[in-house]
């Protein structure tokens, strides 16, 4: 029984993490593509390397925890305005599935943008918020501000590659540890019923 | 002065003979038709080396990539443009600095006014960007000797710097030179007056819709955005202040419904995927009112239109190569063909 329910889990998974990699494989050449409709419209040296500093903050920094059963948890973390919100319902070590409609929730709360002059005192998000630089400045305004729909398109569709990126490696890793639960619930399997067929011979 | 045609030649005529020579090197369609077959970039480099680009390529380090198509073909752009302007009398050689300035526009302006934020400047200026410590003295250093100061006069104050600013600065000194442009044309008169000014004014017209359409969901206001759009164009004065109290696109395409070109512009425009962008129907447009000046002699707006024309032709060469570098063939046939 143990070894169908963790066989469906690892199929399932499988074709999940199939499913995301097309998914973030299109956004990423969609994404490319509408910085060259850009550049088509503004100019080859005006969106380039040249525009942005060789040395700045990020905005999104990964979170990496270890769950119970050894699997690697990856939570992409958007740095919020000072006068956001910051939601207190972060994400707990709690289960694959949870924390994944957990981000899901997170985000959808982030782009809403509810903009609230408290802080969260959530001492995990606190720490995050300390070190946030007193303006936040969109990527975009780099390239001006009367920038053609193209590259907003094209922001919006990295942006999703980022979540779903971090959201593959955790699958990755969930998988991994299936696979190592399978095997050993097979060779349990093997053990058992070996001494069975040795009894029977005898 | 009367019969000017018969004095054209003396000061202009090598001149225009060269830029006719030089704009029937322009790619035609069959030219673009092999470009688009072309699997990679080496490909593409060959099918360019029988046309009239030749082997400009050829000492480039392979991998190829398509910013350095894209510098080489300017390059050699540059490089016809110079020669031109080297041979060129008055009143030619001022249109012809005139023409250079768009370019020459953005990059010092954005380096003077983002020097707080650190963008990563163009080299030739980095030395006297590194000393100058506010954009006043940058300002003082660099951009007074120039051309472009006459243009600052009207804009630059001591004034808190971001990017909004810097954006209304750079538009407003478009605007400035776009009306400049368009004065000194009227004045020279005669045929190339009569070939510039619709090209000037549609041009006008252009930044005009596009300046609104790109404001929409930025913080740029509307009393702002009317201060930046150029006053030489059809639209001005009545269309220019429905412009400024638009608020989405189908308001804009409204006030283009009163003038019978742009009408037809957006309505052959659209989002779908099967359709023209509004952006890729102005190219188009350009290169249209730009070809009917090689249909009149002994003026000046060939070379004008001859390096317009050049530049929508390295437009095309460089969207083809990213379509191929990036393997997504579906919109390759999006270029404009001129010829």
């Amino acid at each position: 029984m143990e070894s169908n329910l963790s066989i469906i889990t690892y199929c399932t998974r499988n074709i999940l993490i199939c499913i995301l990699n097309i998914i973030r494989f299109i956004l990423l050449t969609q994404g490319w593509f509408s910085i060259a409709k850009a550049r088509y419209s503004m100019g080859n040296k005006q969106v380039s390397a040249l525009q942005y500093a060789s040395e700045m903050e990020p905005l999104v920094y990964v979170e990496t925890s270890v769950l119970e059963g050894g699997t690697a948890e990856l939570k992409c973390e958007r740095k919020e305005n000072k006068t956001e919100e910051l939601k207190s319902d972060t994400i707990e070590d709690i289960g694959a599935k949870e924390t994944v409609s957990g981000l899901r929730r997170r985000i959808n709360t982030i782009q809403k943008g509810v903009k609230e002059e408290e802080q969260e005192t959530d001492p995990q998000v606190k720490t995050k918020a300390e070190s946030c630089t007193p303006e936040q400045r969109d990527p975009l305004k780099w390239f001006g501000i009367l920038v053609p729909q193209n590259l907003k398109q094209a922001q919006s569709a990295f942006k999703e590659v980022i979540t779903l990126s971090a959201e593959i490696a955790s699958l990755q890793s969930a998988i991994l540890a299936t696979r190592k639960e399978m095997q050993a619930q097979m060779k349990e399997k093997q053990e058992k019923t070996q001494p069975e067929m040795k009894k029977e011979y005898l | 002065m009367p019969f000017s045609e018969l004095y054209f030649n003396v000061d202009n005529g090598y001149l225009e003979g060269l830029v006719r020579g030089f704009k029937a090197g322009i790619l035609s369609q069959a030219d673009y038709l092999n470009l688009v077959q072309c699997e990679t970039l080496e490909d593409l480099k060959l099918h360019l080396q029988s046309t009239d680009y030749g082997s400009f390529l050829a000492n480039e380090a392979s991998p190829l990539t398509v910013s350095v198509i894209d510098d080489k073909l300017k390059e050699k752009m540059v490089v016809e443009f110079r020669h031109m302007r080297n041979q060129s009398y008055e009143p030619l050689s001022f249109l012809l600095d005139k023409e250079k300035k768009p370019s020459d526009l953005t990059d010092p302006a954005l380096i003077t006014l983002s020097k707080p934020y650190s963008f990563s400047p163009h080299p030739p200026l980095m030395e006297a960007v590194n000393i100058a410590q506010t954009p006043a003295e940058l300002y003082n250093a660099i951009l007074v000797d120039t051309p472009l100061a006459a243009f600052f006069q009207d804009c630059i104050s001591e004034q808190d710097l971001d990017e909004m600013n810097i954006e209304i600065i750079r538009n407003t000194l478009y605007k400035a030179y776009l009306e400049a442009f368009y004065k000194f044309c009227t004045s020279l008169g005669g045929t190339t007056a009569d070939t510039m000014c619709p090209i000037l004014e549609f041009e006008a017209d252009r930044r005009a819709f596009i300046i609104t359409i790109n404001s929409f969901g930025t913080e740029l206001s509307k009393e702002d955005r009317a201060k930046l759009f150029p006053h030489c164009g059809k639209l001005y004065p009545e269309g220019l202040a429905q412009l400024a109290r638009a608020d989405d696109y189908e308001q804009v395409k409204a006030v283009a419904e009163y003038y019978p070109e742009y009408k037809l512009l957006f309505e052959g425009a659209g989002s779908n995927p099967g359709d023209k962008t509004l952006e890729d129907r102005f190219f188009e447009h350009e290169v249209k009112l730009n070809k009917l000046a090689f249909l009149n002699q002994f003026h000046f707006s060939v070379f004008y239109a001859y390096v317009k024309l050049k530049e929508q032709e390295c437009r095309n060469i460089v969207w083809i190569a990213e379509c191929i570098a990036q393997r997504h063939r579906a919109k390759i046939d999006n270029y404009i063909p001129i010829f």
